[in-house]
């Protein structure tokens, strides 16, 4: 290969190029414009207010979070200003309490579900094809179908607000404040419901990331040599499938519990409210560095080039980052220090939260060494840095202190906790953000910012948090308590509190100043040259704006850099243009990125949002209580996943796209191992989580939870028994067909396989119904609850696999597959063996309970 | 792909051992192992050793065999690397195991 310096001498030299070297040869240059035009035509969204419905490019639904996500972070930031309001004298009668519970809850959840979580999804979506070098997302149809779903879901959540019906039991929503006797109302329903809704977006973005980094990156990138942002998205995206689904499952449990009585969180009846903090913060303390951890990658990528050198320590940092990813799994009890737990799980547990301050400090220092060896430039980007440095830092270090059992029974509950949490998450989070915004504006608009403005919101908002939150750790060490909205009896933390109000309203006016400039900028900005930070990384090796499609031709050993932006303009990379009329870009291998197929990728539909309506309809009858109606909203939804797949796939063998001179490559359909498997993989991954934090709920609850052992069962009878055996049977027989009708699938036998499998997916179905039908009352005890709820998740991966067999089966019915095409076998497959998988540990485990006991 | 399992065994390993000792901390004091007399101490506390004891010998296996074959630099040293960062966190996380009383 060869690597050419850059011709800019004020830009940055990569330490080693990102690609290897792999002997393709550059395709040859072509008119940048007709080029442009051609993909245009093909990438752009559609005019006007179809175009709004109907985007599916990761440009367009990126940009699309970010924006609705500082919305919610202003609602969120008008929230915190009344809460300041009401603090700021010890008698405060600016709200009453109902509303402030409501006010204090919703701050949170609009913070934490609303902003922080889809901006880093906002923030990947736009910006991950970008520097690795592709087209787009690997999967732009649910870009967005997230989008829709968090667009829908946070609105319910936030106009429940305005119909003060809000929820009102803090962000974490504890049993049993948040069960039906201590909260009637449909508050806590909208907080279930909502975030889960929202929640099908972050599992969304979460597999589109993992697919995107592993086989969506220039071809010739090694994993060991992306850039790190991409190391730090793609440990964002596997802690988000493994850490969101305990929530999804409590948030679940919870609301069958409020709907229909089954007692997961009662404890005179077998449950345990403790099981709820459990799998909140089992989701809950992985957040914290699923939020930091984009901001890291942020400032990984901007720290060097604005100390126009290269990072310190790539190694130790992916190192670090691997670390974090699993040690953060590791820390949730340290939320529940005061619960009562033996001494022995609070070491375990304590040992691992100082620990993690190890793989936090390797980044600190690598950051810092980076400065030391380069040249800072404190342009707007690198003040937010230092802001992000003050402030994090700080919030680190009250997080040993809070991880050591001792003080945090001391702190905890207190407004030291408060401080300690906004350090983490502001420090952590927006400062980063804040910083990413300035540095990829010129990207995103086109244009450079109005000087002065931006650095005056840096220091209203440094100051003003700083003044806000430094005097709350010394309130909170004088003993005030959380969530309170009035201290008659303490006049002491009233100075505190009025000094913390007014410089809240400080911070206020800087984010609002922030907004403002970046407003101008937009609109009035003068037009940016091009890689105005002289940046070597992919994004910038493009014309600014953005366009639609990123790259005319795709970057490659040849065009490894920013350097390589005329070059890749004028078609020298790889898939120059769109010859075909589709959306297409490479996919490559995981680990060597030596390119591998190309991906014909969806054009612009409606059917993302008609899928997020059909889902938001099945939660709509759950929070009015229309029960009765949620099938129907679950009918749509398997109608519109049935859509989903209608349209994929082809009915005819296509002949190799031309890459590069010397490099032919097939379309995705003639492939096996597409992007659609990866990512059924990864969904397989959370899916496998969201068992496993069920199974963590029996065991918990069989152990810990008073008021065991349950009533004596009645589901061991001989019709139960041959049930289950007769489902089991069927779902093996169901992974034969799957297996076969693949290896069949250029004769008649393949079809009438997939017509087995879909016969015996009925038939475990049926078996399931029978066995549902003999389970005990699941009111009566936790234990018979569980089951009703692990019997339901058979069902529900019955469906799935059932609609997969039938999906296979239309493949061979209407020649969509042929000796290259192998149609949805492989997903089948896959899913077929999670169900059969789940399902015999299941059955073990109810054997194993009635023979215990 | 293969690489990428090959890094991540170690902190996988530390997953697991710190789920089994976990586990095997809450089933022991539901199942009164504390009350079980095993040589110089009781059940609860040697099934934690054990469990301990066997996952640091692996972790030491992981170390020596996982990084075979790969040529030195980065790719090899991020192997050796995740081998070491589950290594330490099982030793640390779970040194507890050794003297601290369990069910109170």
């Amino acid at each position: 290969m060869t690597f050419t310096p850059p011709a800019d001498p004020r830009a940055i030299a990569p330490s080693e190029p990102m690609v290897d070297s792999l002997d393709i040869a550059a395709n040859p240059p072509r008119r940048a414009l007709r080029l442009h035009r051609e993909l245009d035509d093909v990438w752009r969204d559609e005019p006007g207010w179809k175009g709004f419905f109907t985007s599916v490019n990761h440009g367009t639904i990126g940009l699309r979070f970010m924006v609705t996500a500082f919305v919610f972070f202003a609602i969120g930031g008008v929230l915190a200003m009344l809460i300041r309001a009401q603090l700021a004298t010890r008698q405060g009668a600016f709200l009453d309490l109902d509303l402030y519970n409501q006010i204090f809850t919703m701050h949170g959840t609009i913070m934490m579900f609303l902003f922080a979580i889809p901006m880093l999804e906002g923030l990947a979506l736009w910006l991950l094809p970008k520097i690795l070098g592709a087209r787009d997302m690997a999967f732009p149809r649910l870009s967005a179908l997230g989008y829709w779903c968090y667009f829908f879901g946070g609105s319910v959540i936030v106009l429940s607000l305005v119909f003060g019906v809000a929820p009102d039991d803090g962000w974490f929503m504890y049993t049993p404040l948040s069960d039906r006797t201590h909260s009637p109302g449909v508050n806590a329903d909208v907080w279930l419901l909502g975030v889960t809704f929202v929640e099908i977006s972050a599992m969304a973005a979460a597999v589109e990331i993992t697919v995107t980094i592993l086989r969506c990156r220039a071809g010739g990138m090694p994993l060991t040599k992306m850039p790190l942002m991409g190391w730090y998205l793609l440990g964002t995206a596997v802690m988000m499938l493994v850490g969101f689904p305990p929530l999804i499952l409590g948030s679940i449990l919870l609301e069958v519990q409020r709907a229909f009585d089954w007692p997961f969180f009662e404890v005179a009846r077998g449950g345990d409210p403790l099981l709820w903090a459990h799998l909140f913060w089992l989701f809950g303390h992985p957040e914290v560095y699923i939020i930091f951890l984009p901001a890291a990658g942020a400032l990984s990528t901007i720290i060097p080039i604005l100390s126009r050198t290269t990072i310190l320590g790539y190694g130790a940092i992916v190192a670090a980052v691997a670390g974090l990813v699993f040690l953060s799994f590791g820390l949730w009890v340290h939320h529940m220090f005061t619960v009562g737990i033996p001494h022995m799980a609070l070491a375990f547990f304590s040992a691992a939260s100082a620990l993690v301050a190890v793989p936090t400090a390797i980044q600190i220092f690598a950051w810092i060494g980076t400065m030391w060896m380069g040249q800072v430039q404190f342009r707007l980007p690198m003040l937010y840095i230092m802001g992000f440095f003050a402030t994090f830092v700080m919030g680190g270090l009250t997080g040993v202190m809070l991880a050591m059992v001792p003080f945090n029974w001391q702190a905890h509950d207190t407004h030291f906790v408060v401080a300690h949490l906004h350090y983490v998450l502001i420090g952590g989070f927006v400062f980063p953000m804040l910083a990413a915004v300035s540095y990829w504006m010129p990207l995103i608009c086109g244009r450079w910012r109005v000087r002065g403005l931006g650095e005056a919101a840096f220091w209203l908002i440094l100051i003003g948090f700083h003044g806000t939150f430094f005097l709350m750790h010394l309130t909170g060490l004088l003993g005030m308590p959380r969530r309170i909205a009035v201290y008659p009896d303490n006049p002491e933390w009233e100075w505190l509190n009025l000094i913390s109000s007014i410089f809240g309203m400080i911070t206020a006016a800087g984010f609002a100043l922030f907004a403002f400039d970046v407003a101008m900028q937009w609109l009035f900005g003068r037009r940016s040259w091009r890689n105005p930070w002289r940046a070597p990384t992919l994004d910038w090796a493009m014309p600014l704006p953005a366009p639609s499609y990123n790259f005319a031709s795709l970057p490659g050993p040849r065009h490894g850099d920013a350097n390589a932006l005329l070059p890749l303009a004028r078609g020298e990379g790889l898939l120059p243009g769109a010859p075909r009329g589709w959306r297409e870009t490479l996919v490559v291998e995981p680990g060597s990125g030596r390119p591998d197929h190309v991906a014909v990728l969806a054009h612009s539909t409606s059917l993302p949002l008609l899928t997020s309506a059909a889902i938001g309809s099945f939660f709509a009858a759950m929070l009015s209580g229309f029960y009765w109606l949620a099938p129907v909203g679950i009918l749509l939804t398997i109608w519109a996943a049935w859509k989903w797949g209608d349209i994929m796939g082809t009915d005819r063998d296509h002949p190799p796209a031309r890459v590069a001179p010397d490099l032919d490559l097939p379309l995705h359909f003639q492939r096996r191992n597409t992007l659609a498997r990866t990512g059924t993989l990864a969904l397989l991954l959370a899916d496998g989580t969201l068992y496993a934090s069920l199974m963590f709920g029996v065991g918990f609850l069989t152990v810990v939870a008073p008021n065991w052992p349950a009533p004596v069962s009645g589901i061991a009878t001989l019709q139960n028994v041959i049930a289950a055996l007769v489902a089991l049977a069927a779902m093996a027989l169901g992974l034969v067909a799957s297996f076969r009708a693949e290896t069949a699938r250029t004769t008649p036998i393949g079809g009438t396989w997939a017509l087995v499998g879909l016969g015996s997916g009925g038939l475990a179905l049926a078996a399931l119904a029978v066995l549902a039908y003999g389970l005990d009352d699941p009111t009566r005890h936790a234990r018979d609850a569980l089951r009703g709820v692990v019997l339901g998740f058979a069902v529900f991966h019955g469906v799935v696999a059932s609609l997969l067999a039938l999906r296979s089966l239309a493949d061979h019915r209407q020649g969509r597959v042929s000796a290259t095409r192998v149609g949805a076998s492989p997903i089948w497959q896959l899913f077929q063996m999670f169900w059969l998988g789940t399902s015999a540990v299941s059955l073990v485990l109810i054997v194993a309970q009635e023979v215990l006991s | 792909m293969s690489w990428l399992w090959r890094a991540l065994v170690g902190p996988v390993l530390w997953g697991v051992l710190f789920s089994v000792v976990y586990g095997l901390h809450g089933a022991g004091c539901n199942l009164g192992w504390t009350r079980v007399p095993v040589l110089f101490t009781d059940w609860h506390h040697m099934a934690m050793w054990l469990a301990w004891g066997v996952g640091l010998a692996l972790h030491v296996v992981v170390l020596r065999v996982v990084p075979r074959g790969i040529p030195p630099g980065r790719s090899r040293w991020l192997i050796v690397a995740g081998a070491w960062i589950g290594l330490v966190s099982s030793l640390f996380t779970l040194f507890p195991v050794i003297a601290t009383s369990t069910c109170l």
